[in-house]
């Protein structure tokens, strides 16, 4: 039996199937969470550390260890941990990006601050549904270059 | 062997290569100038290459300078051949074409008094229909046990907060049977209440819905559209209308079909107005009869009275619409261009091409910003004048150029001679030019006579459809839309081309065209702003072909036909700018092949496809003349 791998046991880690969010801090956790709802895509909110939060039951999410991490980064990590390779992060200070596993580490899908939590959590969902991205809500109040 | 000596050497017989003289016939088009490279040998002319940039200026006058002198270059560089080797420049007989395109919408859809949102949001939350009285959020508190109501939520109000007020007015006995909010909340809602209700979202204008009146809140299943609220009948029985109130919301009805959710409010004086709207009539002159027809009439009838009064000496527009002002303005852009030559002429419009076409208009009084497709007619018009100042030009160019410029041929009789060296081709022969202003044709008969026809309405004319018919508002994108085949993307590293094959990238696509439809053009790929799907906008960029330049290809056939009758052309050979579209030649193709016709895409020299042909022709006809 040699050379064939199961892998049940990795799947049934990773299922069901969600959009992972990864978060350092707590602003804009809830309007992000709602963008994802009302779409209707299951979510799974985890810590920085990408431990999930709920399992944990603390409800504290800002581990030291988050507190220099990107939300670029978070999100990256979050998207290649999601079995909908859609990830999102939230920074400590509730900048939001969400990302595409299958897109280079350095160029996230959209990324905003906490205002447009809600918004990015939307479009976290419609990258799953096949829905094209929503239009911003108002003008950029702030645009990250990153290509 | 007789040869047309150069202006310049004057040498003897045929010696070392770069003593070979060399002719360069340029077509000025209107908006690409074409240059037709030879070398003049005892067997006829050697064609060498040939070169095409954009016209400078409107096409006949002195501004097209620059253009020629860039095409004589390139086609010359191109062959690695010198300027002082050329004995001549040939230089069509280009007379301006200058065209104009309108539209006027001839419907609209007015709501007096709010009294529908038919908008599809993306989320509507819950399923099955809900009535009751209109209530604002904040009044839920105030109503009694067993009264139906409709909850309106505005702006600011929380989701959880909705739910549980909801939830709380229906524990007392309120039956809250459905709801509009307007936040995209709908489904945080509904996810928060014990038992699902119908919920409309992203209702914008929210303040405007007015409040203590009888309404209607439908959501249908994901996948299915509205039943109660689009049908007339729905309407009446919920709110227990007689037959001529029916009549009044029947346009309500008729509005909200193809919706997932609707929400109508039945307000004592509100009704929904479908109204023609005056567009001004159109006077066409021939040479017989002068007869006036109303544009909301609508394309087919202004075609049939074009037909009437055929041929067209003129046509007015009424003062003050949108159609007399793009006939004033078509005219007076010629006279402008004619008015640095010493003749005067006078500028008449030569053809009228009207199309049927929609546009997607705001609805007046809505409430979610929702759009009614209303109806339009899009006319083209053209002026072409007897003779361009053409001297003028040619003097320009001969200083410029340095050589001998020859003006001559009438640019069908040109067009023609190009176009039969295209193999597999032979008179009597058929020219169809489908260019940017003007469709144009030219009839070759076994005798060598020549007759030709200018029709307005090209390829702007569809670019203009597209832009409008999906209401973009941007002339590029319709312009891409024209020319390329659509795909969507469907994930960031794939898209799927509108003929179903798949076609990967190696650098992920950009975000805003995720899940988009995309026009892949000759700069990439561009996102097409727009709800409607790949199969809809594909059907507008065919309709648009078909409108325009199937109509005018057999209108203009026709019209050189002998008798007109299709049956004695023989050979049909389409050239021009938009045969090198992907789908028109295969459009006109088969509309003309029930006629007998061999019809194709030119391709000039067995080279050149249908680009060149007026250039070659003058080449063409220059040594034969000589010889």
């Amino acid at each position: 039996m040699s050379g064939i791998v199961d892998r049940r046991v990795e799947l049934d880690r990773r299922s069901p199937p969600t959009v992972v969010v990864r978060c350092a801090g707590e602003r804009g956790v809830r309007e992000l969470l709602a963008g994802i709802e009302e779409e209707g895509v299951p979510v799974r909110l985890a810590g920085a550390d990408g431990r999930d939060l709920e399992a944990r039951g603390d409800g504290e999410s800002g581990t030291a260890a988050g507190v220099n991490t990107t939300a670029v980064e978070l999100a990256h990590a979050a998207a290649r941990a999601s079995p909908l390779d859609v990830g999102v992060g939230v920074d400590a200070e509730g900048r939001v990006c969400v990302h595409h596993a299958k897109r280079p580490a350095d160029r996230p899908v959209v990324t905003a601050d906490s205002t447009r939590a809600r918004w990015c959590g939307h479009n976290a969902a419609r990258l799953v549904v096949g829905l094209p991205l929503k239009e911003p809500p108002d003008e950029m109040e702030e645009t990250w270059s990153h290509h | 062997m007789p040869r047309r000596s150069s202006s310049t050497s004057g040498s003897g017989w045929p010696t070392p290569v770069d003593a070979v003289t060399l002719l360069v016939g340029v077509d000025i088009g209107n908006s690409t100038t074409e240059a037709c490279l030879a070398e003049l040998g005892p067997d006829g002319p050697r064609y060498l290459g040939g070169a095409l940039a954009p016209t400078s200026g409107v096409k006949g006058t002195a501004e097209n300078v620059p253009g020629v002198v860039k095409v004589v270059q390139e086609a010359l560089s191109a062959t690695g051949s010198a300027q002082h080797e050329v004995a001549a420049v040939l230089v069509n007989e280009a007379t301006p074409v200058i065209s104009g395109l309108a539209m006027e919408t001839i419907t609209e859809t007015v709501i007096t008094e709010s009294t529908m949102i038919g908008h599809n949001p993306d989320t509507p939350a819950g399923a099955g229909l809900g009535t009751g009285t209109t209530v604002a959020f904040t009044e839920l508190g105030s109503c009694g046990p067993g009264e139906h109501v409709i909850c309106v939520v505005g702006a600011g109000v929380d989701f959880e907060d909705a739910a549980v007020g909801i939830a709380a007015a229906r524990d007392r006995g309120v039956e809250v049977t459905g709801a509009v909010v307007q936040a995209d909340d709908a489904n945080l809602i509904v996810n928060r209440l014990p038992a699902p209700i119908p919920v409309v979202d992203e209702v914008t204008l929210i303040g405007k819905v007015p409040l203590g009146m009888p309404a209607a809140v439908e959501v249908a299943e994901p996948g299915r559209t509205v039943r109660t609220l689009s049908n007339s009948y729905g309407l009446a029985t919920l709110f227990d209308l007689d037959p001529d109130q029916t009549r009044l919301v029947a346009p309500v009805a008729r509005a909200l079909v193809g919706n997932r959710s609707a929400v109508v409010v039945r307000t004592p004086s509100g009704d929904i107005a479908d109204r023609r709207i005056p567009a001004g009539t159109l006077t066409l002159i021939g040479e017989h009869a002068r007869l006036s027809v109303g544009v909301d009439a609508g394309a087919d009838e202004i075609m049939a009275t074009l037909r009437r009064v055929a041929p067209l000496a003129d046509a007015t527009g009424e003062a003050g619409t949108h159609v007399g002002g793009m006939l004033a303005t078509v005219r007076d852009a010629m006279a402008d261009t004619l008015s640095d030559t010493a003749e005067e002429q006078d500028v008449h419009i030569q053809d009228v091409l009207a199309v049927d076409t929609f546009v997607p208009q705001l609805v007046t009084g809505a409430l979610a910003g929702e759009f009614a497709l209303e109806n339009a007619v899009a006319l083209a018009a053209m002026v072409r004048t007897s003779r361009a100042p053409m001297e003028a030009l040619a003097d320009q160019l001969r200083s410029a150029l340095d050589v001998d410029v020859h003006v001559g041929g009438v640019e069908a009789d040109m067009a023609v001679l190009g176009a039969l060296t295209t193999p597999g081709t032979e008179r009597p022969l058929a020219v169809l030019d489908l260019g940017g202003g003007s469709t144009d044709a030219a009839l070759a008969t076994g005798h060598g006579e020549v007759r030709s026809v200018h029709l307005a309405g090209a390829g702007d004319l569809v670019t203009k459809l597209i832009d409008s018919e999906l209401g973009l508002d941007n002339r590029e994108v319709a312009e891409d839309i024209k020319k390329s085949p659509l795909a969507k993307a469907e994930s960031f590293f794939h898209v799927r081309m509108e003929d179903g094959t798949a076609r990967f990238f190696d650098e992920p696509l950009p975000a805003e065209a995720f899940a988009r439809v995309v026009v892949l053009g000759e700069e990439g790929m561009r996102p097409v702003p727009t709800r409607y799907s790949l199969e809809q906008v594909r059907q507008v960029r065919r309709s648009a072909k078909h409108k325009v330049f199937v109509v005018n290809a057999l209108r203009a056939l026709e019209r050189v036909a002998p008798g007109g009758n299709l049956r004695e052309i023989g050979f049909v050979v389409v050239l021009g700018g938009s045969a090198l579209d992907f789908e028109i030649p295969d459009m006109i193709a088969e509309a003309v092949a029930g006629a007998g016709i061999v019809c194709g895409t030119g391709n000039v020299r067995g080279c050149e496809g249908p680009r060149n042909a007026v250039a070659t022709g003058l080449v063409d006809d220059h040594t034969g003349r000589a010889r």
